[in-house]
This record gives structure tokens, C-alpha cells and sequence, in this order.
């Protein structure tokens, strides 16, 4: 049973690293919080039910709420954040509840309160080794996640875009000397940003199968934690720490009981915030 | 003093007449009073945003649905009800502050609602401070109702009966030895269910717990379910017992057909919530839950709420997600019946110098009401839960469908 839920932990840990690579990014990179990002892993979840009712198959289901959710997080960075980008760093933060909780009555008015699924599928693929089964759609998920990170960590680390983002990071009025666009960047960066965590809402139910208009609240929380894990900024480390807390919640849940599951992943997450608040990756020595 | 025969005469009449004056004013009497006031009013506390926004627009319906037949044929004696309606969101605190507003602002005689079992826990104390009934139409938790004696009702059947009715037919139908239970470690009803009724209903019929007595466990709206069937997969039991509600109820079944398992899965009236057959085809055929009704029904009650529903969804709520009544809506048109018949048999009068008065008649009325015929509810119990028939039920080609009515 052990390698069987290492196998389940490490899907689950896949889908929880897009959404923190997706907060860090804004967060580590381009240092504002979006406390909408788990509204943005719903919105991108409903839009590929969405399409996938509509007879889309599979890979525009996923695009769907890929692009969705890139774009309504490209909204967000609009309306939260230019406006106020002169204000003190809490209004926008506030903002970005507020359209969150806007996004959570939308979701609510157009599909409901009960949970949505994608629509229901035949029989799948099955891979046996001994007691290990690995099904088609968890290794479609675990390739499609471990696909978009190495992608998005190539994309930071490895191009001009990349380059242009940190730099604006670090020092907007120089980049903006240099003849960068810090508005079109900050805006590319939410895009990416948006697009990954609406690729692991369609991914998380393909797999899990159900999404409420609320279920957003601890995934943008897990994300969070798994993001402050592996160190704020660090990319790589946002992925590690998904992956970790995946592991955890599967291993608690198989092995402890779930209704301490958030006792023990939140206990960790005020571990480092107090003892080890870098992370385990600083992002200094991935510099 | 000589007591003449018309002295006598007099006397005994003025006693009669004086002891009937006493009659007529006491809260106990079952004189029927003439009701007055241009309107009865009820409130419906009703979760209409939050996570159970559905099912609460549901039970709005529902009860919207009965006062427009009661209205049609003449109200409560000639006086028609109007129903005040305040959003419990879903959450005990916002149930507090629309029991509170309903009571206090609008003055309604008696309120229909809440709906869980948690924020019932929250109101019903605030009920009994303000002397005011509460008819719960969805909590099931055993004991909430009795904890809160004397005004807070349930019309609904706690989960303890349904159970062992349940049991007993899945015993019937695949002969169970060794049976695992999954429970919820959140919801009141789910845990309570996992925890307590299930267990206690598969030891009263002998059948062998493998999950001990810490069973696999699971958060209401969890995403998903990987780990805990992983378990349940490998205690190779004959079927699973689900302290769940619907929805998740739905995911572990999924769940346990694409990690190979095929054995059955029962549990009770929360499972009936979500479309369970509908949304899940054939892997959850065999499945079995226990229920007080369903849309299945066809008797000439259940038609006759199933028109009014039909109608009143079209113009309160509309949309697929309202369209077809469960069971909590049918328990909230029963409740307002049952309401009609203790303000016109209980001697309530419906004026604002006998608001407080009316509200313990209707308290008095439904704390020995045991024969009421709705279509799905038959009075209280001492407790202050329902007295209802059991019906099991099982998922099978896309909906459920009746196979015992115990």
C-alpha cells in the first residue's frame, strides 16, 4: 500500500506545485500577493467542465481553463493592482479578496453551489506493477504538471522574458530606463501566473473529479504553504514544496486521520514562518 | 344564604362562563380561536448563498411551494401566510443573526429552518431564549432536538432509524460479513454517521467492523480521495459504509472503481443529496441509502407538491440546479402544513398583544402532534424529531429507486 500512495501523493503534490509556482511568481517575483490565486485554480477548473460538457476534448478542456484563468488573473493584476499601485500594499491585497469572493458568487450563480465534475468518462487505462496501479490520467496529470514547471522554470530562468521580469522586479525604474514595458510585464507574469493555476484546476478534476465554487479557499491556502516551503520566489523550491505537502496530506490521510490533516500542514507552515521563514530553498542561492 | 334553584342556575353558568373566559385565554386550549390579522406570518430561515445554496433554495421553494396551495384554498382559516425569508448563508453565525431577524424585526409566528445540523446546534438555543419554534428541515444529527427541548422541532428523520433499515436490506441483498466504514470528519451529520450510527447499526446486525473503531476519514469537499480508498482497498471488505454526504459520497465511489474495486456501498439520507445515481451512471449502481421520500414517489401527495414545486421554481429560483425537488423540500412543505394545522387547530388568534402567546400554542400543537398525514412527514416525536416512514433505496440505472418501505 506504501508505493501505492507515494504514486497518489506525488499526483496530488503535482497539482498543489502549479498553484504555488503561480504564487510565487507574483508573490516571490514580482512581490504582491494575489489572494484571489485559488479562485483563479476554480475558475480555470469550471471553465474545462465548461467546455468539456460542450463535447471539448481532453487537451481544450485543459487549454480552456489554462487561457481562462490566465486571463481573468491578467483582470485582476488590472483592477487590484495598477490602480493601486501607488497605495499602500494592503489595498490591493484587499482588492483581491474581494474580486475572489466576487468570482465565488459568479461561480455560484452560473453552476451552483453543489459540486461540479467533469463529465463522467469510460473505463481507464490502468498500468499494473505488482500491487502499484498508475492510471492513464494520473500519469496524463503527473506528465502535464512536471511538463508546465519544467516549462515555466526554463521560461524564468532561461529567457530574455525571464530576465526582463526579474529585473523589473528588482528595480522597476531602471528596467523602465532600459526600455522595458514594467505594466506588459507584470501583466505576461499574472497571465502565467493565472494560466498555471487554471491548468491545475482542470488537472485536479480530471483526476478528483469534483469542484465547488469555494473550493479555491485551501487550495490557494495549500499553495501558500507549499510556496513559503520551499522558499518565496524560488521557483524550483515551490514545486519541491507542493510535492512535499502532497506526500504529507496522503500519508496522513492513509495512514493518521484526515481530520488532523490541516492541524499538521498548517502546524508546519507556523514552523517556518517562526524558525526557517526563507524557506528551504532560499532565493539567494538560486541567483 | 339560601340557595334557591335560580341562584343555583346563575351561579353554575357564570362558573362555566368564567371557567371558559380562563379556557379561552389559556396557551393550553384546544378551543379553536378565530385567527385574525390580514396576513400569518412564518419565516424561513434558509441557506440561499454558501455551500449549501442550492439545497436551500430548495427548501425556499418547498415552502413557498405550500403556502401557495394552503393560499389557494383559503389559507388558515380565511387568513392567507406569508412567508419571511432571511439567508442563513450557510454558516452559524449568519443563522443566528436571520433567526434573530425574522423573530425580532419581522415578528413571524414560528420559523421554518435551518437547514444543517451545525447551525441548528447554533439556533435552536437562541430559539428557546426567544420563544420561538424552529422546524428544521434537513439537520438529521441525533439528539440536537432533545438537547434544545422545548422549541426546537426537526421535521426529519434522525439518521440512527434510517440506518438500520438500511443495513438490514444490504444485509438481504449481499449477505455482508466484514463491512469498512469511511466517515466524514467535518460535517455534523457525515462524522456522527460514520463515527456512531453506522457503527452501532452494523453491530446490532452482527456484521464485523474491519475498520475497528477508527475508520478511514476523509473533510467534507475534500478534492479528492486517492489515499483513503487506497486503504479501503486494502481491507478486502464485502462492501463500504459511507458517513458522507452526496457529493463526496459520489468521489469515493469513482474513486474505488478506478483503483479496481467492485464491492457495494450504503449509508444513509445524506447520500440521497447531489443526483448520486444520476451524476455517477453505472459504477454506483447497488448502492444503497435510506430515505423519507423522493421524487420517484408518485402517491397523490407527492404529485400535488411535485406541481406546486414545479411552478414556484419557475419564478423564485430558476435553473437546473432548483429543478428537481429532493427530500429536504418536500420535509419544508410538510413543515408549513404543519404549521397551518397548529395555528388553525391550536388556537392561535394572530394578533400583535398575542404574538408571544401564539408562538407557545403552535409549540404546545406540534409537542403532541403524532398523526399528521403529509406526504412525507407524520408528526414529532418526544424529542422534538419526526416520526416518518423509512423508504431504502437503491442507485440503479441512473436513479434511485425504492426497494423497502419499512
Amino acid at each position: 500500500m506504501l508505493a501505492q500512495q507515494i504514486v497518489n501523493g506525488f499526483t496530488l503534490g503535482s497539482t498543489y506545485a502549479l498553484i504555488a509556482i503561480g504564487y510565487t511568481l507574483v508573490l516571490g517575483v514580482l512581490k504582491k500577493l494575489n489572494l484571489a490565486h485559488g479562485e483563479l485554480f476554480m475558475a480555470g477548473a469550471f471553465t474545462g467542465i465548461g467546455a468539456a460538457s460542450l463535447g471539448a476534448p481532453l487537451l481544450v478542456s485543459l487549454l480552456a481553463g489554462f487561457v481562462a484563468a490566465g486571463l481573468i488573473a491578467v483582470a485582476i493584476e488590472r483592477t487590484c493592482f495598477y490602480p493601486l499601485r501607488h497605495a499602500n500594499f494592503l489595498s490591493p491585497m484587499l482588492s483581491t479578496i474581494a474580486f475572489g469572493l466576487f468570482l465565488q458568487g459568479l461561480a455560484t450563480q452560473i453552476f451552483g453551489s453543489d459540486p461540479s465534475r467533469f463529465p463522467v468518462s469510460g473505463a481507464s487505462f490502468q498500468i499494473q506493477f505488482a500491487t502499484l496501479s498508475i492510471s492513464a490520467i494520473h500519469i496524463v496529470i503527473l506528465a502535464t504538471a512536471f511538463g508546465l514547471m519544467i516549462g515555466i522554470d526554463l521560461l524564468v530562468n532561461r529567457t530574455r522574458w525571464g530576465i526582463a521580469v526579474r529585473a523589473a522586479s528588482d528595480d522597476a525604474e531602471t528596467a523602465a530606463q532600459q526600455g522595458m514595458s514594467v505594466s506588459a510585464l507584470t501583466m505576461t507574469t499574472f497571465l502565467v501566473s493565472g494560466a498555471l493555476a487554471g491548468a491545475a484546476g482542470v488537472l485536479t478534476t480530471l483526476v478528483y473529479s469534483q469542484v465547488n465554487p469555494f473550493i479555491g479557499i485551501r487550495q490557494g491556502l495549500i499553495g501558500m504553504v507549499a510556496m513559503v516551503i520551499g522558499g518565496l520566489g524560488n521557483l524550483r523550491g515551490a514545486m519541491i514544496g507542493g510535492l512535499a505537502i502532497g506526500l504529507i496530506e496522503t500519508m496522513n490521510d492513509a495512514y493518521f486521520t484526515a481530520g488532523y490533516r490541516d492541524f499538521v500542514i498548517f502546524f508546519i507552515f507556523f514552523v517556518f514562518l517562526v524558525f526557517r521563514p526563507q524557506g528551504l530553498f532560499p532565493v539567494r542561492q538560486e541567483r | 344564604m339560601k340557595i334557591t334553584r335560580r341562584t343555583a342556575v346563575v351561579g353554575g353558568l357564570s362558573t362555566t362562563l368564567i371557567g371558559s373566559g380562563r379556557l379561552l385565554l389559556h396557551a393550553d386550549s384546544a378551543v379553536a380561536q378565530k385567527v385574525e390579522g390580514a396576513e400569518i406570518k412564518i419565516g424561513v430561515v434558509v441557506p440561499v448563498t454558501g455551500p449549501a445554496a442550492d439545497v436551500g433554495k430548495r427548501e425556499a421553494i418547498g415552502a413557498q411551494a405550500a403556502v401557495d396551495v394552503i393560499n389557494a384554498k383559503g389559507g388558515a382559516d380565511g387568513r392567507p401566510l406569508k412567508l419571511y425569508f432571511a439567508d442563513e448563508g450557510s454558516n452559524p453565525q449568519e443563522a443566528i443573526s436571520a433567526v434573530r431577524k425574522v423573530a425580532g424585526d419581522d415578528n413571524v409566528l414560528v420559523i421554518v429552518g435551518p437547514h444543517y445540523s451545525s447551525t441548528a446546534e447554533a439556533t435552536f438555543p437562541l430559539g428557546n431564549r426567544l420563544k420561538i419554534v424552529q422546524v428544521a428541515v434537513a439537520s438529521s444529527k441525533p439528539g440536537v432536538a432533545k438537547a434544545n427541548r422545548p422549541y426546537a422541532f426537526r421535521n426529519t428523520l434522525t439518521e440512527d432509524k434510517i440506518a438500520d433499515a438500511v443495513v438490514k436490506a444490504a444485509q438481504g441483498r449481499y449477505g455482508l460479513k466484514r463491512v469498512a466504514i469511511i466517515s466524514d470528519t467535518k460535517d455534523a451529520v457525515a462524522r456522527s454517521l460514520g463515527m456512531a450510527v453506522l457503527p452501532a447499526a452494523l453491530q446490532a446486525n452482527n456484521i464485523e467492523i474491519v475498520t475497528g473503531k477508527d475508520p478511514v476519514t476523509f473533510q467534507t469537499g475534500d478534492a479528492q480521495f486517492t489515499a483513503q480508498v487506497t486503504r479501503l482497498k486494502s481491507l478486502t471488505p464485502d462492501a463500504i459504509a459511507l458517513g458522507a454526504v452526496g457529493p463526496d459520497a459520489l468521489n469515493i465511489i469513482l474513486e474505488s472503481r478506478k483503483q479496481g474495486m467492485s464491492q457495494p456501498f450504503l449509508g444513509t439520507a445524506p447520500l440521497m443529496e447531489g443526483n448520486l445515481p444520476e451524476r455517477g451512471g453505472k459504477a454506483v449502481d447497488g448502492t444503497l441509502a435510506g430515505s423519507i421520500w423522493d421524487v420517484v414517489l408518485n402517491d397523490a401527495g407527492s404529485i400535488a407538491f411535485k406541481d406546486a414545486y414545479a411552478v414556484r421554481a419557475k419564478t423564485m429560483y430558476p435553473g437546473a440546479f432548483t429543478q428537481v425537488p429532493d427530500y429536504y423540500p418536500a420535509n419544508a412543505y410538510d413543515a408549513v402544513f404543519m404549521i397551518r394545522d397548529a395555528i388553525v387547530q391550536g388556537g392561535v388568534q394572530n394578533r400583535p398583544d398575542t404574538l408571544e402567546l401564539d408562538r407557545d400554542r403552535i409549540k404546545d400543537y406540534f409537542s403532541k402532534m403524532r398523526d399528521f398525514r403529509g406526504i412525507a412527514s407524520r408528526g414529532f416525536n418526544e424529542d422534538g424529531d419526526g416520526i416518518k416512514d423509512v423508504i431504502v433505496m437503491e442507485a440503479k440505472n441512473g436513479h434511485w429507486q425504492p426497494i423497502i418501505a419499512a
